[in-house]
């Protein structure tokens, strides 16, 4: 059987390439704050009355900028603040929910911030919800979180496999915003995982203690692990509500090239949205993370340019369905 | 099956709904903190702060730190400056990097500070004050970064705050009386004329 792919080793690699962006994301946020204490240090210009803790900080991070910056204290400000909301060198980049969170709360339309939610918007309308399977840091967590529960399992732990209906996340994201609306108040941003990770990490290296956020996210853990696999991503984020309405339409999909297609069932269970690639069946919640592409041992799932999925095309050429067909087709013609 | 869901998910909603007046906590008046320099009033503070805590990281004095439910739910993961632990040294950075408005852009001059900068005022309590019991003390002018034109000192250093005063809490972060002798009321929490 032909391949149609161009190169498809290669697109394996892309989620190798995911988790290296994954990871740098995550500890991006655990350096920030050390990098903020560190300006802070350097603001006070009283080295030697640091703790030997605040000292160890102040040596590492200026051995770890010290390269690239002239003056700590102004040059560290060009790289600040979480996935939630972040400015990069000068660059200010808001996440969607934020941005429609606070249309809703404040009832008023502020440009300067709402064009900050521009380049998530561009970049989601065209990849799709690739926001959750690249840069998120809780999906770097709830991805773990997975791994470990699949260990469990395989170790014979009964964890619970629920499945609900995937549209009440976006009944959560609509009663968020009503939510916001009513009390005047950002309500989403206290069950938005990413933000909650962003600001948590921040509070518990710069501020001295997690908050309240830190129970939250927990708990959203605790529901992934043991009642529903990468339940909150699934059925609860309003975040990813958003990114999916905004992503229905996505230019880039993975789609299934059935010739290729052995009917394995491997993409279908590495999917980490649930989603079914086996019968085509990507939709909207399809993140482009990767994963099945990295797991298909026939690589029959490739990246298209198209804005629709296809149709169910039957079962895959080089499984036993079709060929059983086929050969049936053959004896009785 | 799908109904039930369906049906379950909107009676949660609309419980929380019902019972988002009692979530909504009373402030509590003995909780005294600011709001960071240029906020918004604080109704529209917290209808405007996304809670991406980037004020906080760029603040120089680490004196912005973060409401958890003290507040009410609504202020939650707002930022908060209390002045007596760490004062603002008005150094406008968190205005610049806040992406909503929340916080406004300020200049670090004079005139835009003293016309958009209200975090509260300073008042002195001429029991506590040393100046004002006979023993010259001065520190709370020397703190000031708007010296003669938030406060100046009289007879003996005693402090008279003016009205200018744009409440960045550096003079109740020095006094050297225990309780402080001088302290900012906020803004938000002080009577309208």
């Amino acid at each position: 059987m032909q391949k149609i792919t161009n190169n498809p080793s290669a697109l394996r690699h892309l989620n190798k390439l995911r988790w290296l962006v994954l990871t740098t994301i995550f500890l991006m946020l655990i350096l920030l704050p050390f990098i903020h204490l560190y300006q802070t240090f350097v603001a006070a210009h009283a080295y030697d009355l640091l703790l030997p803790n605040e000292k160890v900080i102040y040596n590492a991070m200026e051995w770890l900028t010290g390269p690239f910056v002239h003056d700590p204290e102004h040059d560290l400000d060009l790289v600040k603040g979480t996935t939630w909301s972040a400015s990069l060198f000068g660059l200010k980049i808001s996440d969607p929910l934020s941005v429609v969170s606070q249309m809703a709360a404040s009832l008023s339309l502020y440009w300067p911030f709402i064009l900050t939610g521009l380049i998530p918007v561009i970049v989601t309308v065209l990849l799709g919800r690739v926001f959750c399977g690249w840069i998120c840091p809780a999906t770097f967590i709830y991805e773990l979180n997975d791994t470990l529960a699949a260990w469990m399992r395989r170790a014979g732990v009964p964890l619970g496999d629920k499945v609900y209906d995937k549209r009440i996340k976006y009944l959560i994201l609509l009663a968020g915003l009503v939510l916001s609306m009513l009390l005047g108040s950002i309500m989403t941003a206290a069950i938005y995982p990413p933000a909650i990770i962003g600001r948590e990490l921040y509070y518990a290296i710069a501020q001295g203690a997690f908050g309240s956020g830190a129970v939250f996210f927990i708990l959203t853990i605790l529901f992934d692990l043991l009642v529903a696999r990468r339940g909150f991503c699934r059925y609860l984020c309003p975040g990813g509500a958003l990114y999916s309405l905004l992503g229905r339409y996505r230019v880039l999909r993975i789609q299934r090239v059935v010739e290729d297609c052995n009917d394995c069932k491997k993409c279908n269970v590495v999917c980490e949205f649930g989603l079914d690639p086996l019968q085509d069946g990507f939709g909207q919640e399809c993140n482009n993370c990767t994963a099945c592409i990295a797991v298909c041992p026939t690589d029959a799932l490739v990246f298209k340019v198209q804005m629709h999925d296809q149709a169910f095309q039957g079962p895959g050429h080089l499984g036993h369905a079709y060929r059983n067909k086929h050969a049936e087709e053959k004896s009785g013609g | 099956m799908k109904r039930r869901a369906f049906l379950q998910s909107l009676t949660a909603a609309a419980a929380l709904l019902a019972a988002s007046p009692l979530i909504q906590a009373a402030n509590n008046p003995s909780f005294r903190f600011l709001r960071p320099p240029g906020s918004k009033d604080e109704k529209d503070f917290a209808a405007t702060c996304i809670r991406c805590g980037k004020c906080g990281e760029v603040c120089p004095n680490r004196c912005i730190k973060y409401l958890g439910t003290e507040n009410g739910i609504e202020s939650l993961d707002t930022p908060y400056i209390v002045p007596r632990e760490q004062a603002c040294i008005l150094c406008m950075k968190c205005g610049d990097v806040c992406p909503t408005g929340a916080i406004e852009s300020v200049p670090r001059e004079m005139d835009p500070i003293l016309e958009k900068v209200n975090m509260g005022v300073a008042r002195v309590d001429r029991t506590l004050c040393l100046s004002w019991q006979g023993k010259t003390c001065g520190v709370c002018y020397r703190a000031c970064p708007l010296q003669d034109v938030a406060i100046r000192i009289g007879r003996l250093e005693q402090p008279h705050v003016l009205k200018d005063c744009v409440g960045c809490g550096l003079c109740e972060r020095s006094c050297i009386q225990i309780p402080q002798a001088i302290k900012i009321i906020p803004s938000h929490t002080r009577k309208r004329v």
